[in-house]
């Protein structure tokens, strides 16, 4: 096509969505309009025979009918869930790891030889982490110590302060809650986290509790996904508190192999509590989709994160080298079941017309690449790591500032796996970018391989940049070079 | 390097259990430089090994380790520099001042690298271990590191935290004397236990910046009579002495400080002060037994009036004192005493100009370290008092050195003396006649 006409279409684009996305109105209208004109040139004497002509059959049918349908709808339609409100695990400067530390660590203890620290120095530099990123206490040693004590401190001092916060914020009693969700992937002791967190705020016999294990960073939009279910056959009113996290401490990989060093790197302490609810009063957030796509069929999607035993017995996990092609598969897999979901007529309309072009006319039609800003606002995807986020911005075709959320919450807090989309969201709403009404996507990745997806729609704004990033969000955006010397 | 290692054989009484972890300063510093002054690389191959005991009760009890970790964080973000690590500056290109050769200048990253903390058992009462007198304890209680092999990962500061049998606590600091001297070494630990006891310490001062001294001593010339040239020295910061050294540390009684200051009584020169008296003492004993071979002694002192307020600098005094003639084994106490009062041939900046690597503890020369100004027994955790604190020095030279420092009461003195290990039992054996009060 030549330059002309492409700048012409995309003058008209703005037009032609106007138009689609409104074409029941711009139906409607007409349409009553001929419809008061025929009503208008038969009289009102005319229209009262005809009505009186009727059967009282057909009129109570006019009436039942659409009531009755009206009604069922109403009925079965899925109960609406809102976020009520979330708190991040604020980290807490004693457990800072600066580059140096970690690097002077992997040196100095004997296990890992010189080429391991080689390729875990080049990861850092080039990993878009920064100075202040946490790891637990356990592991300011050398060697880290990776035991049961040190793992549940972890975990408790994680979820227990990021619940305190959430109750604080909410006002809601520990008595109030009938559902509960934790996802920790890598550590599941016993009594497991549901009943230790039972244990701590003494919350009620009946208390729908459930604890996920073994389900991947992606595991947050599980979690909530699952709330959501609980809360559609729980009594009105009912709330679930959702809370994800990742325990780092027994995790530390301490063998040689380089494609397991990769997660010692770029995993950070980090949870998150989110409380939910079927009653709106005071939330912040509804959730409008969840969608799940799940690629462990196929081979590749299976072995992409594999956790395994090195040839010395360092269990560690494994990350293959097609990483980014099959989370690129992945993420095209959920943006399909999506979309359809969430855009506007005019972008599912262009889809459908490429795809039909494509399909029938000539496959050399570059596709439709749906302009997915028009559905959303603001954007978290998973803070795997640099690359994922290089790869979701270039594949979704996002400005710089979309996934700056991304970036700044990889900078500041690692890969907090499951949480991370949470910490993004509290970037957001520090940053003051939320207002009423805004739709915020989140994108999850995970093991398995699972690419998660949930939309949200702004009810209330943050009210102040209290959370996770008071402290440091004057310091934020940051630009973050390809390579950080030291 | 020790690591937890479940089968250790463990001789019975001695330090075990080592872990070690890493402390860092709560906030990004920025990466920034921090010059080392002429005088810090003058002092760059002595490492300040000081250990303070803390008796059982209440208060030892609940000092778990991460209540004295957790002040750490803040107190580091005041004294970033300790944090660092050293570093070489970019090689000057070709033609620059210097030959090609020429070692590039050390300076410190502050790259928030950290401070080694080591944790450590030992299966005795601390009552028992004071009293065993030991040569060289200090060793045991104070990580035993210096800066090298592998310079760019070597901490500037260890702390050790022993925790004796009957509840009592060992706070064992080593401390690389190129990034401070005795009284910053010493400031800098209260005020951690200031942040640690709820109190706020003063500011921190480390600025000006540091240069170096204009007017460079040309090549070729010879080292300061009190220091001993050494190396080149690369990047393992330590001379190893032919001979093992140990310390060994004494109290000199108030009672003994009285009988020697009796003794100048008579003279018609001005008296001279406790840390002459002591060193005085100390430089004849150390004259006797090995002979008499001692003729001049290096003299390092804390000179409070000329501190630049400076938080980490090196700016004591160094001069050397050479005996007039007759051998120090057969000279007077008072006499020896009035030499080291009137007769110091100050060489601080000298030696500060020097371009070399030197040795000024023990390398020329016996040295004496005046250490009475300095108040170590201020660092109180949590409003407990130091039942003893000593003080010595690794990376002495085989001449050895002698600190005088405060002991508990502020009375008396403690000494201790860093000397070849086979010297420590004849130097028992004289102090034994030495220091009777009679």
């Amino acid at each position: 096509m030549s330059m002309g006409s492409s700048a012409q279409l995309r003058r008209l684009k703005p037009l032609y969505q106007l138009v689609v996305n409104n074409i029941l109105a711009i139906v409607a209208v007409p349409l009553a309009a001929a419809v008061l004109l025929r009503a208008a040139s038969l009289g009102p004497e005319e229209i009262l025979a005809r009505a009186l002509a009727l059967r009282p059959a057909h009129m109570f049918l006019c009436a039942f009918l659409p009531a009755a349908a009206t009604v069922l709808y109403l009925m079965l339609r899925p109960r609406a869930v809102y976020l009520v409100d979330y708190a991040c695990f604020r980290t807490n400067p004693n457990c800072r790891v600066p580059f140096a530390t970690f690097l002077e660590h992997s040196r100095v203890w004997p296990g890992f030889d010189e080429r391991s620290v080689r390729f875990m120095t080049r990861l850092l530099e080039r990993s878009g982490l920064g100075e202040e990123t946490c790891l637990p206490y356990a592991q300011h040693y050398i060697p880290p110590s990776r035991d049961l004590e040190s793992s549940r401190a972890e975990a408790e001092l994680v979820i227990f302060s990021a619940i305190d916060d959430l109750l604080a914020k909410t006002g809601v009693s520990p008595q109030d809650i009938d559902i509960l969700v934790v996802n920790c992937s890598l550590f599941a002791p016993t009594p497991s986290f549901t009943d230790m967190i039972m244990h701590r705020y003494g919350l009620r016999k009946d208390v729908r509790n459930v604890h996920l294990a073994g389900m991947g960073c992606s595991a947050g939009l599980i979690s909530v996904e699952l709330a959501r279910n609980l809360l559609q056959v729980a009594p009105r009113g009912a709330r679930a508190l959702v809370v994800s996290t990742e325990t780092i401490t027994p995790n530390y990989y301490m063998g040689k192999e380089r494609a397991m060093l990769l997660p010692n790197c770029l995993f950070r302490m980090g949870g998150a509590a989110a409380l939910l609810s079927t009653d709106g009063a005071g939330a912040r957030f509804r959730l409008a989709h969840v969608v799940r796509t799940l690629r462990g069929a196929s081979d590749s999607a299976y072995h992409c994160v594999y956790q395994e035993e090195d040839d010395r017995g360092n269990v560690g996990i494994n990350l293959s080298k097609d990483l980014m092609n099959i989370a690129g598969d992945a993420l095209k897999a959920n943006i399909t079941a999506m979309g359809p979901l969430v855009l506007p007529a005019s972008e599912q309309l262009l889809f459908a017309l490429s795809f039909i072009a494509r399909k029938v006319l000539n496959n050399r039609i570059k596709p439709y690449i749906p302009d997915f800003r028009t559905a959303f606002e603001h954007f978290c995807i998973h803070a795997g790591g640099r690359a994922v986020i290089d790869e979701l911005q270039r594949s979704l075709t996002l400005s710089d500032e979309q996934v700056e959320a991304s970036r700044m919450t990889l900078h500041r807090f690692g890969n907090t796996s499951s949480s991370s989309l949470w910490y993004e969201l509290a970037y957001i709403e520090a940053k003051g970018r939320m207002r009423r009404g805004d739709r915020v996507w989140m994108i999850g990745f995970g093991s398995g391989f699972k690419c998660n997806s949930a939309a949200w729609e702004c009810i209330r704004p943050a009210a102040n940049a209290d959370g996770p990033w008071a402290n440091c969000i004057h310091r934020y955006p940051v630009h973050i070079p390809d390579v950080l010397k030291h | 390097m020790v690591f937890e290692q479940e089968q250790e054989e463990v001789a019975p009484g001695a330090v075990h259990g080592h872990r070690l972890s890493t402390v860092v300063p709560s906030s990004v510093t920025g990466e920034v430089d921090y010059a080392l002054a002429d005088a810090d690389l003058a002092f760059k191959l002595h490492y300040l090994r000081g250990v303070y005991y803390y008796p059982p009760g209440e208060v030892a009890r609940g000092l778990a380790t991460k209540v004295l970790k957790d002040p750490m964080f803040p107190w580091l973000d005041d004294y970033f520099p300790v944090a660092g690590r050293v570093r070489r500056a970019e090689q000057e290109a070709a033609g620059g001042e210097g030959d090609a050769g020429a070692p590039r200048r050390p300076y410190i990253k502050c790259n928030d690298c950290g401070v080694r903390i080591v944790e450590a058992k030992c299966d005795r009462d601390m009552d028992e271990w004071l009293r065993d007198d030991a040569p060289d304890r200090l060793r045991q209680l104070c990580y035993d590191k210096v800066l090298g092999p592998e310079l760019f990962f070597s901490p500037l500061l260890y702390v050790q935290i022993t925790n004796f049998k009957c509840g009592g606590l060992a706070l064992g600091f080593s401390w690389a004397h190129l990034i401070g001297d005795v009284p910053s070494a010493v400031t800098c630990f209260n005020k951690w236990a200031q942040i640690l006891s709820g109190k706020k310490p003063e500011d921190t001062v480390l600025t000006p910046l540091n240069k170096p001294v204009q007017g460079q001593s040309p090549a070729g010339v010879t080292a300061p009579r009190s220091v001993k040239q050494v190396g080149p020295i690369e990047d393992h910061w330590l001379v190893s002495a032919g001979r093992d050294m140990a310390c060994y540390s004494f109290h000199v009684s108030d009672a003994v400080l009285k009988k020697l200051q009796q003794q100048q009584k008579g003279r018609h020169d001005a008296a001279a002060g406790t840390f002459e008296l002591v060193s005085a003492l100390a430089w004849q004993t150390v004259a006797k037994i090995r002979g008499g071979d001692v003729d001049t002694v290096t003299v390092v002192r804390t000179g409070a009036a000329a501190r630049s307020g400076k938080s980490l600098a090196n700016e004591m005094t160094v001069g050397y004192v050479a005996s007039a003639g007759s051998s120090p084994a057969k000279t007077d106490v008072a006499e020896l005493a009035a030499l080291l009062a009137k007769n110091v041939v100050d060489e601080t900046a000298a030696v500060a100009a020097f371009q070399g690597d030197v040795l000024v503890y023990g390398g020329a020369n016996l040295t004496l370290m005046d250490m009475e100004q300095v108040n170590v027994y201020a660092l109180e955790i949590k409003g407990l008092r130091p039942v003893h604190v000593e003080y010595g020095m690794d990376g002495v030279g085989e001449e050895g050195a002698v600190l005088v420092q405060p002991d508990a009461d502020g009375r008396g003195r403690l000494v201790t003396a860093v000397l070849p290990r086979d010297e420590i039992d004849s130097l028992r054996a004289a102090l034994g006649t030495a220091l009777q009060v009679a």
